[in-house]
């Protein structure tokens, strides 16, 4: 089964921010709902074990996260792939990244992801609807770990 | 015979005293779970087993290589023209493929254990389907030497001439008729406990088998253990219907980490893997071509079809049948000629294509000449009933040479169909129909009516690996006159222990209480090739009355002496024997048996006990007159079978009860192939129906009620006249449902619809008219 999701998110913060934020393995795993553990492997890369409820199947799954920053600092693509219980997920995304005239910074972002094993018999809309909680949470925690007020608060 | 007796083994399933394969555990038994490919079509790169072997419990984790070391990586497949992979090597070839096997102390870390085994995949693009398949851009088998996907080609007929009847119609009709991928589903999955007895050096397989002669031949040939040092029991099955025919890969692991081991190893399956990795059914893509005279008289059939085999040809099959006996294609009508070819492919998805209640192939064939026969009626504008009646063979041209090869034994086909039209209210019926139409709405009667061929099966022409189809029985009568009966089949739910005491009490005079049936111990039973394809009644029961007949004329004897009397002089009359003309001066079977024992004859061996070998001369061709009556609601597309009548001709009839349920268990599963059923792969060679939620078994709430009724046209040539029923119904109804939906369609200018008939596809297809 394959799945192709993409949309534009703004987030109010600059592109230099929003750049270094997102190329930093941490940030991201912090970001993504249901991780139970991540690991840094390297300022490119991380596994995490995520805590995975798509119709009957339900357990841990286990990522290989790899961040993909292009020259320029105008792209970021990133793969991810893993699974768990017989399936198998692989998803490729990636993100242009301009600058508002506001001082805001938007992500035109488009992912394609690939399952096979259980996961891929639940349905399109089941895995439809899970997916985009996964995308709309995470960007809802990128924009909230970097809005004016999460950047005021002390570390 | 002939009674409703009750079965005599239902007592002992509805209290739960049944013993399955599930029940039997052994001192120091150890559990195999398996570990599935979540790819279709892809290398291996690497297996780890560290994270497998590091958890408390494990004992083994074997890979296809460790398999390989005792030349255990790959097995014949039954027809013996293919061998498939035990474990993957290499590479997997379909989703779910077992790809290493986690031995350890519990079922439970057995599983979780096999979750840990890491295998690296380089994924490949995957063939899904045989029209794909025979473009060969992809070569599925590297282990082949021929580099294509093209498995055989068969064909039976005569081409030139059926193309040329053809041309020369009236009237034709094509039409690509699909009977999709579905599965046996037994409700029991398969498994095996392997107990390899170091002391004895003796293995012993406690196994869900629906031949368990034949797999000690297997186990024999491919292990090289000598086949006496091989025990196999099959206990009480759940339900087979074809899918505990093959050997599957858990087996083969289970009993190979026994005979490392020196342990018990067990392994039961789960829902999962009975659906993804067992043998399915079906998954043949038929092009139906039917020439006709404008009246409506049958000029030619041609039927060309790509079969999707799977991974590998594993299909259940007698070895010169490749395509089975789908030769039955012309069904129960008189074509002066006929062709049929099949090319068979090689795809990314389970193999199998066994003969689920069929005999195979027979069901593939019924559903195109029953569904082409209705399509032309369409044509014709001819009545479906009409049409049938029209072109059916008639009573006194049995015994039938097809134009295919078979010779049909006996039937009166006409018969059987005017009464179901009558039973059914037919003419009632139509009147509605038209009246119904007049107001929109969608009413439908489909009829059906098939012709098989069961019983494989004659020596001359069945063998499985070499092992002809012959069936046995054996039956030793004890000194007060009760028996027991072991016969070379294995019942899964046919109700064997019944039927087989009636048809040995028919034979002997014996109370059908007292004669204990026996069977799925190798080691007790006689060989025989064991129960699919409706053989058993037609193989075993035959052998089971010719053993019986043994035993009557050794008895014969014995009352000669016993009654002062030339053996000449002795008949059976009214289940004695007496003295000719003199019914007064007669014994009974248990008298006889008392002195077999006490009082033998003089130039007689004691005891009274015979086994028979039965090779039949010929298949049986049980058949049927199917009714279907639907409604459609053209909104929902939602059908409900509103009336559904049998009429099954099987011969002779050893237990009315036992055929009357056999009957309403495969309308069932017709009914459920017909509208719920489908193994269905997506693009990426992902199984989308790997679950009960996902394939569906009807409840008693979606299944209809259920009319039946017989006619008899005894077989000739076998010796009580039975020609076999438990696969008629599962045959015969798709056909029925299908006609009867397209009936109600087509006022609506549908034609066409392949199964399985969900609410969805007759939806989009009322709905795509409508805006059309």
């Amino acid at each position: 089964m394959n799945l192709e999701y993409s949309g534009t998110e703004n987030i109010p913060a600059s592109k230099d921010a929003v750049w270094s934020f997102i190329t930093d393995p941490a940030n991201i795993a912090a970001c993504m709902p249901d991780v139970l553990e991540s690991t840094v492997v390297d300022p490119r890369t991380f596994d995490a074990v995520v805590q995975v409820a798509v119709g009957p199947v339900r357990g841990k799954f286990k990522f290989h996260v790899v961040l993909d920053p292009q020259p320029g600092g105008d792209r970021l693509n990133m793969k991810i792939g893993g699974g768990g219980f017989g399936s198998v997920v692989d998803l490729t995304a990636g993100a242009d990244i301009r600058s508002e005239s506001d001082g805001s910074t938007t992500l035109d972002w488009k992912g394609s992801a690939s399952m096979r094993g259980p996961v891929a018999t639940v349905g399109g809309r089941v895995i439809d609807a899970q997916a985009k909680r996964v995308i709309s949470t995470t960007f809802a925690n990128v924009k909230a770990r970097l809005s004016p007020a999460a950047a005021a608060k002390p570390a | 015979m002939g009674h409703s007796m009750k079965r005599k083994e239902d007592p002992r399933f509805i209290r739960g005293h049944g013993r399955y394969l599930d029940d039997f555990t052994l001192p120091g038994m150890v559990w195999m779970s398996l570990v599935h490919s979540p790819y279709p079509h892809a290398r291996i790169v690497k297996i780890d087993k560290t994270a497998a072997l590091a958890v408390p419990g494990v004992i083994a984790v074997l890979t296809g290589e460790d398999l390989a070391a005792h030349n255990l990586a790959w097995v014949p497949t039954f027809h013996g023209y293919d061998k498939q992979m035990v474990l993957a090597v290499g590479k997997v070839l379909y989703q779910y493929q077992e790809v290493a096997g986690v031995i350890a102390s519990s079922r439970e870390i057995a599983q979780d254990a096999a979750e840990l085994v890491d295998v690296e995949y380089e994924p490949l693009d995957p063939v899904t389907n045989p029209f794909q398949s025979r473009e060969d851009k992809i070569i599925l088998r590297d282990d082949r030497e021929n580099k294509t996907n093209h498995i055989y080609h068969w064909e039976v007929g005569k081409r030139e001439e059926t193309d040329a009847a053809l041309a020369a119609s009236d009237v034709t009709i094509k039409e690509r008729i699909v009977f999709q991928r579905c599965h046996p589903a037994p409700l029991e999955p398969c498994g095996i406990l392997a107990d390899m007895n170091p002391a004895t050096g003796r293995l012993t397989l406690w196994l869900t088998s629906q031949a368990p002669h034949a797999h000690r031949t297997v186990v024999s040939l491919v292990t090289g253990i000598p086949e006496d040092k091989i025990h196999i029991i099959s206990p009480d099955i759940g339900g087979g219907f074809g899918n505990k025919v093959p050997v599957y890969p858990g087996y083969v692991v289970s009993a190979a980490a026994s005979v490392v081991l020196g342990i018990p190893v067990k392994w039961v399956e789960t829902r999962t893997e009975n659906l993804t990795t067992t043998g399915f059914a079906r998954d043949y893509h038929m092009d139906v071509e039917i020439g006709a005279t404008k009246d409506g008289r049958v000029t030619a059939l041609k039927v060309a079809t790509a079969a999707d085999h799977g991974a590998f040809d594993a299909a259940a099959d007698p070895t010169k049948y490749p395509a089975g006996l789908f030769g039955i294609v012309t069904g129960s009508y008189d074509f002066p000629t006929a062709f049929t070819e099949l090319d068979a492919y090689f795809t990314n998805k389970a193999p199998g294509g066994v003969a689920y209640r069929c005999s195979f192939r027979v069901t593939e064939a019924s559903f195109a000449i029953e569904r082409g026969m209705e399509l032309l009626a369409r044509k014709l504008n001819m009545d479906p009933s009409e049409l049938r009646l029209k072109n059916f063979v008639k009573k006194e041209q049995f015994p039938y040479p097809s134009p295919l090869g078979f010779v049909y034994d006996s039937g009166d086909y006409h018969m059987t169909l005017r009464k179901a039209l009558d039973m059914i209210g037919y003419d009632d019926l139509r009147k509605e129909q038209a009246e119904k139409r007049e107001r929109g709405e969608l009413m439908g009667i489909g009829i059906s009516t098939f012709t098989e061929a069961v019983g494989a099966g004659p020596s001359k022409h069945f063998d499985i690996m070499g092992i002809k189809m012959f069936d046995s029985a054996e039956i030793r009568v004890h000194p007060t006159g009760s028996a027991i009966l072991r016969a070379g089949t294995k019942s899964q739910g046919q109700g064997h222990e019944t039927t087989w005491a009636q048809i040995a009490a028919e034979e002997l005079g014996l109370d059908p209480q007292n004669i204990m049936v026996e069977e799925g111990d190798t080691d007790t039973a006689p060989y025989g090739l064991g129960t699919y394809a409706s053989r058993s009644t037609p193989v075993a029961g035959a052998a089971i009355a010719m053993a019986s007949r043994k035993i009557r004329e050794k008895a014969r004897k014995i009352a000669a002496h016993l009654l002062e009397a030339a053996v000449d002089d002795v008949e059976w009359a009214n289940y004695k024997f007496q003295v000719k003309g003199q019914p007064d001066n007669a014994l009974t079977m248990q008298q006889i048996a008392f002195a077999a024992y006490t009082n033998p004859a003089p130039d007689s061996e004691p005891g009274l006990e015979a086994t028979f070998y039965y090779d039949p001369p010929n298949l049986t061709f049980p058949y049927g007159a199917y009714i279907a009556v639907v409604d459609v609601d053209r909104e929902t597309g939602a059908v409900k079978v509103r009336r559904f009548l049998a009429i099954d001709d099987c011969g002779t009839v050893i237990n009315p009860m036992v055929v009357e349920g056999q009957i309403h268990g495969g309308l069932t599963e017709g009914f459920a192939i017909a509208f719920m059923q489908e193994i269905a792969y997506d693009e990426q060679g992902n199984n989308l129906n790997t679950n009960f939620t996902d394939y569906l078994v009807p409840t008693s709430l979606e299944t209809p009620h259920w009319e039946t009724s017989s006619t008899c046209t005894p077989s000739p040539h076998h010796p009580i006249g039975a020609k076999g029923v438990g696969e008629s119904p599962n045959v015969g109804s798709p056909a029925a449902f299908v006609n009867a939906v397209m009936d109600a369609l087509s006022p609506l200018g549908v034609t066409h619809i392949d199964m399985p008939l969900t609410r969805e596809k007759v939806w989009r297809a009322c709905r795509q008219a409508t805006t059309a």
